[in-house]
């Protein structure tokens, strides 16, 4: 199931290795070419990342000398202090925190019983409802934006953290629902049959015996919730509008200023934003890679 | 469990009810960010002053100046927002149209003498005070002493021909330095009010009409385009730059040898190039000498729970203290008591030639759709400029927009 | 397979029993999906409805304040079109998308070939190559701003060392590059999901089909065509509708470098629609964009997803 296991052990190679004949020269032309072209892949993809961590090492005269240089001179971890002790950073990391937060625990707790019932049951519905859901990731999130704004004016739920809560389970939940029943229908029904004969009610063996066994999908779509929680930026950034009440992406973006732009300190604030994601993502990659590359497709 | 539930829901709900009793009079309010930057921010003192003096208690919160007006816009017309704010002077016309502020006219009819004539007026549309002036600023020209001492130019320039001989003169492809860093879009548009003036040019006039497809405004705006044009005597931030950071970049790397800018670049000089040797002057003048008003009002909410308090507070902020917290902040204050010749050489020295053409200063029109006459019409007409288009067809498009605009009711 | 009509053996009575028997078993699926359903109903299928009917409204912020507001049908989508800023907008959109999505698609389809080996070291350039997707876009397209800086922008220092311009270049505040820088970042953001989505794909492929190919001595680009991408077909048209869809929608990248400008040149739909409405307050005309990107959207799509159907039916 996942990608790096997969491939490690049993694999093919393109080409399979025709061992008994002499490597022709044109066989090591290609291995080369191809950790060329690995190489180059690889330095495109993280060069970015590096200049962000770079720079947020960096002194202020070498943020903007001229001509740059790849490598700093000396390194200050004084953006960071500067970061941590003027802006109110943990405030806007506490309020992401306990926003991503309960939009992961109910779009989890909700869309796991959903997920289960259209995988395992048929009723009026069990076709068309899981196709709806996938569409409803295509709503353009500016069409939803003004009938949300609207709404959360008329509640009074403008510039509130719960009140974001509704607006990211929009588009959220429907993905969520989805996965959900890619997995449920991975687990055999056998293992239902038997907590059944052994005296449980549907709701008990749901509960006891195929949740758990749907728990690496679950965690799954938690991260997946947990990571696009995180990086939300649109909607925070139309409908949170006092400094308290800042998620991390939005207190970032608010650091380019009228006056200044101290980027050796914006660099900082975005490693530290990554972080959290970065490496919730390394220690789940596993789970998380199938969940999205195989939930998607299976389904 | 269940008494601990209970016992829980309890207090949840005293602290609740607590809570609202102690927001009872408190007073929310929000400043531009530049006012609040670290803990050690003087407003920071001042406020603990003003708590210990009136017993409200204030929540003061930082908001960048570029979300500043949409999000106040957004907050206020949806009953939330502070019951205090900081506001551009150019957007209290917006505001106060939309009856999103409260009317100050009779609290603020006696002391009005108390304020320099030009800021006061900042805070009035439709006959109606809004808003007290918190701080005021113009624009002044900023040269690099040694680069124009190297170009072979004995002083910096006062008239218009010798602000483009001195950029022209400064600017050198080899070594790639530049006469004069300016901004792009709204950044570079806010820059050519002083000069239309300057050249006896008009935006929009008191009887509120357009007035910017005639000469004197297109010759300005093209004088300044041309720079860029054909002297190439502008780096090339000046297509990008949205902030003035930005603005300032090239000219505290001392590429730029000179910029028009206003007080709020002294600390950013400070701070970026410690090292770097300058000089402020009054702008170059046209037929005559102009600079544009800029600052900051304070201003108060329509339906605020607590008016009397508010304008406690603003008064307070605004009032004969404020010569003392602006100094601190290198700002000026807008109090007639700033204008006295001991307040004028108690300022820091390169305060002094600001407040010096002070007597200059123009303010932006006063019309409620002036953002968007601002950001979007003058914006595009730098922008278009800049990349080529003759001055005259881009201010007569921006002269049918704004006429749009002005209809529009 | 959810009727169960034998009573289990022994039945505990516990609450859950209800859904064992009769009306409670008919009803216990829609149980279990009634809470996913209302709130879909309610911050999605709702706001949906909503946001298309405010655009036949002449509705802007302060209308709303007042409670001022008046059906004027179709004249919304007219001040849009009389609107020059839409043309461009319009355009712009095309251009982001058609380059997005085929970028984006080749070279994930490139980097799963190249990944999908067993190589020494193969992981290193996996866990590597998935950096941009794993960085929240915020930070991202904040890095990238940076680094496009016109003054002292890496971008700028790399491209003169190699020797490919010979002065630094305001990408950004071109308004021949600005949308294309863009589009490099998004690229760059984009293309690992893809590579994703492909390689789970390919790695369903039997080696047997491959093998057959190699042992046919196939050239690389044949086998590439009638072998391997008949395989992963429907992995690639879902890559394909979900990078449209996430194109379209890509607001961060463009919002947050060029705020659609200098002078509407990186103005997409979305951008454009945003600023009518949060901008201009002017929210019926920012519905009515909004629909009509909408619209786009579903049409796109639906006709997409036809087609391969009607390819899989030859």
């Amino acid at each position: 199931m996942t990608i790096s296991a997969a491939s490690e052990s049993r694999l093919p190679t393109m080409k399979p290795a025709s061992a008994s004949r002499v490597h022709s020269r044109s066989h090591v032309l290609r291995r080369a070419a191809l950790y060329v072209s690995l190489w180059i892949a690889f330095i495109w993809s993280v060069f970015p990342f590096y200049w962000m961590i770079a720079t947020s090492l960096r002194t202020r005269e070498d943020v903007f000398q001229r001509p740059p240089s790849l490598i700093p001179h000396t390194i200050t971890i004084q953006n960071y202090i500067d970061l941590l002790v003027g802006a109110h950073f943990w405030r806007f990391a506490m309020n992401s925190l306990i926003l991503t937060f309960s939009v992961t625990l109910i779009s989890v707790l909700i869309s796991v019983t959903a997920g289960y019932a259209m995988a395992r049951h048929r009723f009026k519905g069990s076709v068309m409802l899981p196709l709806f859901m996938l569409y409803g990731q295509m709503f353009p999130p500016v069409l939803l934006l003004i009938p949300f704004y609207v709404q959360l004016r008329f509640l009074g739920w403008l510039d509130s953290l719960y009140g974001l809560i509704p607006v990211y389970l929009s588009y959220m939940l429907p993905l969520c629902v989805w996965l959900m029943r890619g997995f449920f229908s991975q687990v055999p029904h056998s293992l239902e049959d038997a907590a059944r004969m052994d005296g449980c009610t549907r709701w008990q063996a749901f509960w006891k015996v195929i949740l758990p066994m749907a728990q690496p999908g679950i965690v799954a779509v938690a991260t997946w919730v947990m990571i696009h929680s995180w990086n939300e930026f649109l909607y925070a950034s139309t409908f949170i509008l006092s400094e308290k009440k800042r998620t991390l992406p939005l207190a970032l973006s608010e650091l380019i200023g009228q006056y200044t732009t101290d980027w050796g300190v914006l660099m900082a604030g975005g490693v530290l934003t990554a972080a959290p994601i970065v490496l919730v993502f390394f220690f789940l990659q596993k789970n998380l890679v199938a969940g999205v590359g195989g939930g998607a497709v299976k389904g | 469990m269940r008494k601990i539930l209970k016992s829980g829901i309890v207090a949840a709900t005293l602290s609740v009810a607590m809570g609202h009793s102690a927001l009872a009079d408190n007073i929310v309010m929000w400043v531009n960010s530049p006012l609040l930057a670290g803990p050690n921010a003087p407003l920071h003192q001042e406020l603990k002053a003003f708590e210990a003096a009136t017993g409200h208690t204030v929540e003061v919160q930082a908001v960048s100046h570029m979300e500043m007006e949409r999000n106040l816009f957004v907050a206020l017309s949806s009953g939330a927002g502070p019951d205090v704010m900081a506001l551009d002077i150019a957007w209290v016309a917006g505001l106060a149209d939309a009856g999103l502020l409260l009317d100050i006219t009779e609290q603020t009819k006696p002391i009005a003498a108390e304020y320099q004539p030009g800021p006061f007026a900042s805070g009035r549309y439709g006959q109606k005070q809004y808003a007290l002036p918190l701080y005021t600023n113009n624009v002044a020209l900023f040269v690099n002493d040694q680069m124009l001492e190297q170009a072979g130019i004995k002083k910096a320039p006062t008239t218009w021909a010798e602000f483009r001989d001195a950029a022209v003169a400064m600017t050198n492809k080899d070594k790639q330095t530049y006469g004069v860093s300016f901004g792009g879009s709204r950044m570079g548009a806010f820059q050519l009010y002083s000069y239309i003036w300057q050249n006896g040019g008009e935006i929009v006039d008191n009887q509120g009409k357009s007035r910017v497809s005639e000469p004197a405004a297109v010759e300005a705006v093209d004088f300044l385009a041309k720079l860029y044009t054909q002297n190439r005597a502008m780096p090339e931030s000046v297509l990008t730059a949205g902030n003035w950071d930005e603005v300032h970049a090239p000219f505290i790397q001392e590429r730029a040898g000179m910029v028009v800018t206003g007080d709020w670049a002294l600390a950013a000089f400070a701070k970026g190039n410690p090292k770097l040797k300058f000089s402020v002057h009054p702008l170059p003048s046209g037929i005559q000498a102009a600079t544009v008003i800029g600052g900051y009002d304070l201003a108060i909410k329509a339906d605020t729970k607590f008016p009397k308090a508010s304008f406690e507070l603003i008064r307070w902020l605004t009032g004969p203290r404020s010569v003392e917290l602006m100094r601190k902040y290198e700002r000026l204050s807008a109090t007639t008591a700033a204008t006295t010749p001991e307040a004028v050489a108690a300022l820091p020295k390169p305060l002094q030639p600001f407040m010096s053409q002070a007597a200059t200063g123009r303010a932006r029109p006063v019309i409620a759709s002036w953002t968007q006459i601002h950001s979007d019409v003058f914006g595009n007409v730098w922008d278009s400029v800049i990349r080529g288009k003759p001055a005259k067809d881009a201010m007569s498009e921006a002269d049918i927009a704004i006429k749009r605009l002005l209809e529009k009711k | 397979m959810d009727a169960r009509t034998e009573a289990p053996l022994r039945l505990k009575r516990t609450w859950s029993s209800v859904f064992e028997t009769g009306f409670g078993a008919r009803i216990y699926p829609y149980f279990l999906v009634f809470p996913a359903v209302v709130i879909v109903l309610g911050v999605v299928v709702y706001p949906v409805i909503s946001g298309i009917l405010w655009s036949f409204y002449d509705v802007t912020l302060r209308k709303l304040v007042s409670g001022d507001v008046a059906f004027v049908g179709l004249r919304n989508f007219q001040r849009v079109f009389e609107d020059p800023a839409f043309l461009q907008a319009s355009y712009n959109t095309l251009i982001w998308v058609v380059l997005n999505v085929i970028a984006q698609l080749g070279l994930g389809l490139a980097l799963a070939l190249l990944l999908h080996r067993a190589i020494p070291g193969i992981g290193f350039f996996r866990s590597g190559i998935l950096v941009p997707w794993v960085v929240p876009s915020v930070v991202a397209v904040l890095t990238w701003r940076w680094m496009y800086d016109p003054s002292v922008g890496i971008v700028n220092e790399l491209l003169v060392r190699l020797g490919v311009i010979d002065a630094y270049h305001p990408w950004l505040g071109d308004t021949a590059t600005s949308l294309y820088a863009v589009t490099v970042e998004s690229i760059w953001k984009g293309t690992p999901f893809v590579m994703l989505l492909l390689l789970a794909a390919l790695q369903l492929v039997p080696r047997s089909i491959l093998e057959a190919a190699s042992m046919d001595g196939a050239p690389g680009w044949r086998k590439l065509w009638y072998v391997i991408l008949p395989q992963i077909r429907v992995s690639f048209a879902i890559a394909a509708v979900l990078t449209f869809i996430l194109t379209v929608n890509n607001f961060n990248a463009i919002w947050l470098m060029t705020e659609g400008g200098p002078l509407n040149s990186s103005e997409i739909l979305f951008t454009l629609a945003y600023k009518y409405g949060f901008q201009r307050f002017d929210l019926g005309m920012a519905s009515a964009v909004a629909t009509m990107l909408f619209i786009g959207l579903v049409i796109a799509t639906t006709l997409y997803l036809k087609l391969m159907q009607a390819r899989e039916g030859d």
